[in-house]
C-alpha cells in the first residue's frame, strides 16, 4: 500500500493532470501507417442544414470526451500501477487511446466543434476512477477496463446504427473511423477480460456501477 | 376575406415587376388595407395601360378576376423561380432598407415604414414584424456580423495565398473587434437605444446567439483549434473585450474613436497577459511539485526508509 501511494506521488498527480495532451505518443505503432489515422482529408461531409450539423456536433462532442475520459482513466491506472508487472500492458492500452484523442481533437477543430464543458470534471472522474480501481489490484484495473471499454463500444455501435440509418453513403469515412476505434475499443475489453477482470471481488457490482457512469456521462455531453 | 385571400395570391404571383403588395397588415389597419386593396387593384388591372384605376368600393364587393398563374403559399415545396421572393428575403429588403432612416427615427417601427415606403410598399407593412424595432437591430447585427465574416475569410485566404502577412493573435484580435465596432458608426447616436432593444428579455435567446457567432467566428479566424477548456476560455473573455469596448465607444466622444480603440488595446494585452501568467503559474507549480518530490526522496533516503533489504 505504501508502494502504490508512492507511486501516485511520484508520478506526478499534477503533471499527469496538465499533460494529458498527447505530446509523448510513441511513433512505434505499425498499425497506424495501414488505418486511415494517418490520412489527412476530412472525415465529415460538409454539412447540409442545421439540424444535420446539430447532430454530427453532438456525436463528435460525446466522442471526444469518451476518448479524453478513457485517456484519464488510464493516467490514473498508470499512476498507480506504472512499476507493477501489469504496467507495459496497461501503457499500451494508453498509447492506443491517446491516438484516439488525437484524431478527435484534429476533427474537432477542423469542423469547429465545440468540446464540452464538463471536460475538467471527467479529467478528475476519470483519474480518481482509474486510481481506486487500479488500488483494488491488477484485477481491479482490468474489471474498470472491461466495464468502461464495454459502455464505450455499446455507445459507439449505436451511433454507426444512427449513421447507416441516416444515410451510409454521406458517412463513409466518419463509419470507418468508428468502426475501426470500436474495434479498438473491443479489443482492450477482450484484454482486460483475458488478464482477470472477473476475477475482483464484486465484480458484478463495480462493472454496474461504473457502466452507470458511463451512460450518465455520455448522455451529458451529448447535450452540454 | 375571401378577396384579402385572393388579392393576396394575385400579389404573391406577380413576377418582373418590381414591387410586391403585401398586405399581411392586421385589421385594426383599416386604413392600410383599403391603401394595400387600392394597389392590388392597380396591379391587378392591365398593368401596361394607362386605363384609370376603378374606385375601390367597399372591400366585400370587391371583385377580381385572377389572370395569373396560382403560385400562391400553397406551391412553397419544390423550387422556386428565380424572382420569387419567399416573406423572409422580403422582410430582409425591408430591414435593411429601414437602415437608412434610423439615424432620423432611431430603432423604432417608424424607420420601418419609411423603409418599406421606399420599396413601394405600404408603410402598414411595417406590421408583419411581430418583434418591431427588436427585428431591425437584431436584423442589424446579424448582417454586420455576416459582413465581418466576409471580411476575415478574404483576409484569411489572402494569408493562405501568401499575398498577406499572418498576424499575431494581439493583433488579429484587435483588427477583428475594431472593423466589427466600426460599424456601428453611422448609428452610434441611436446605438445606446439599439442595445436597450438587445437587452429586453424576448430578444435576448438571439442577439446572445448572434454574440457567440461573432466571438467563434473571431476565434476560428484567429486559428484557435483548442479542444479543451480554452475555448470557453477564449470566447469568454473575447466577449467581455467586446462588450465594455462597445460600451465605451457608445459614450466616447474624441475623434475617430480613439479613445476607444486605446482602451481596446488595454484590454487586449490584459488578456494576453493573464494568459500568460496562467502558463507561468503553471510551470511554477509543475516545478515546485518536483521539487518537493525530490526533497521527499532525499529525506526518506537520509533516515533510510528507502532501503531495499
Amino acid at each position: 500500500m505504501q508502494r502504490a501511494t508512492d507511486c501516485v506521488l511520484k508520478h506526478g498527480f499534477v503533471r499527469v493532470l496538465y499533460s494529458i495532451n498527447t505530446r509523448n505518443v510513441p511513433a512505434a505503432i505499425n498499425r497506424v501507417n495501414s488505418s486511415m489515422l494517418c490520412r489527412k482529408y476530412t472525415v465529415l461531409p460538409p454539412p447540409r442544414d442545421k439540424e444535420e450539423k446539430a447532430m454530427l456536433d453532438s456525436m463528435l462532442r460525446v466522442d471526444h470526451a469518451g476518448e479524453y475520459g478513457a485517456n484519464c482513466i488510464y493516467a490514473g491506472q498508470m499512476a498507480v500501477l506504472g512499476r507493477t508487472q501489469s504496467g507495459p500492458l496497461i501503457q499500451n492500452m494508453w498509447d492506443q487511446e491517446k491516438i484516439h484523442l488525437q484524431k478527435f481533437n484534429e476533427i474537432l477543430g477542423e469542423n469547429r466543434v465545440r468540446p464540452t464543458v464538463m471536460l475538467p470534471l471527467w479529467n478528475i472522474a476519470g483519474f480518481l476512477l482509474g486510481a481506486s480501481t487500479a488500488l483494488l489490484g491488477k484485477e481491479g484495473a482490468m474489471a474498470c477496463t472491461v466495464a468502461v471499454e464495454e459502455s464505450i463500444s455499446e455507445h459507439y455501435n449505436s451511433q454507426i446504427r444512427a449513421l447507416m440509418e441516416e444515410d451510409p453513403d454521406r458517412y463513409t469515412e466518419l463509419l470507418q473511423l468508428i468502426k475501426e476505434f470500436r474495434d479498438d475499443e473491443m479489443e482492450h475489453h477482450d484484454t482486460g477480460l483475458e488478464h482477470d477482470a472477473e476475477s475482483v471481488p464484486g465484480y458484478m457490482i463495480l462493472k454496474t456501477l461504473i457502466q452507470a457512469g458511463c451512460k450518465a456521462a455520455i448522455y451529458i455531453s451529448q447535450r452540454i | 376575406m375571401a378577396a384579402l385571400i385572393r388579392s393576396l395570391r394575385a400579389v404573391r404571383s406577380l413576377r418582373g415587376l418590381g414591387s410586391v403588395v403585401a398586405t399581411t397588415c392586421p385589421a385594426s389597419l383599416y386604413g392600410g388595407l383599403r391603401r394595400g386593396f387600392h394597389r392590388a387593384a392597380l396591379l391587378a388591372s392591365d398593368s401596361k395601360s394607362d386605363q384609370t384605376v376603378p374606385p375601390p368600393s367597399h372591400h366585400e364587393h370587391y371583385q377580381h378576376e385572377d389572370p395569373w398563374p396560382n403560385t400562391s403559399y400553397q406551391d412553397q415545396s419544390g423550387e422556386q423561380a428565380e424572382d420569387y421572393e419567399t416573406e423572409d428575403q422580403l422582410q430582409a429588403r425591408i430591414l435593411t432598407a429601414a437602415l437608412e432612416f434610423v439615424p432620423q427615427h432611431g430603432w423604432t417601427v417608424e424607420a420601418i415604414a419609411a423603409g418599406a415606403e421606399t420599396l413601394g410598399l405600404s408603410a402598414a407593412s411595417a406590421g408583419m414584424f411581430d418583434n418591431g424595432a427588436g427585428d431591425l437591430v437584431l436584423h442589424f447585427v446579424g448582417q454586420c456580423n455576416v459582413q465581418l465574416t466576409e471580411i476575415l475569410a478574404e483576409e484569411h485566404n489572402q494569408v493562405q495565398l501568401g499575398q498577406a502577412e499572418k498576424k499575431k493573435t494581439a493583433d488579429f484580435l484587435r483588427h477583428a473587434v475594431e472593423t466589427r465596432l466600426r460599424m456601428l458608426v453611422p448609428y452610434i447616436d441611436t446605438w445606446p437605444q439599439a442595445m436597450s432593444l438587445l437587452l429586453l428579455p424576448h430578444n435576448i435567446p438571439e442577439s446572445l446567439k448572434h454574440l457567440s457567432t461573432l466571438v467563434d467566428d473571431i476565434w476560428y479566424y484567429a486559428g484557435d483549434r483548442s479542444t479543451d477548456m480554452s475555448w470557453y476560455t477564449r470566447r469568454a473573455a473575447l466577449t467581455g473585450i467586446y462588450n465594455t469596448t462597445e460600451l465605451v465607444m457608445v459614450q466616447d466622444s474624441s475623434p475617430d474613436f480613439e479613445e476607444t480603440w486605446v482602451f481596446l488595446d488595454n484590454r487586449i494585452r490584459d488578456v494576453v497577459n493573464m494568459a500568460n501568467t496562467a502558463k507561468q503559474v503553471q510551470a511554477t507549480g509543475e516545478a515546485v511539485v518536483q521539487g518537493l518530490m525530490g526533497a521527499a526522496v532525499t529525506l526518506k533516503n537520509i533516515t533510510g526508509v528507502n532501503q531495499r533489504r
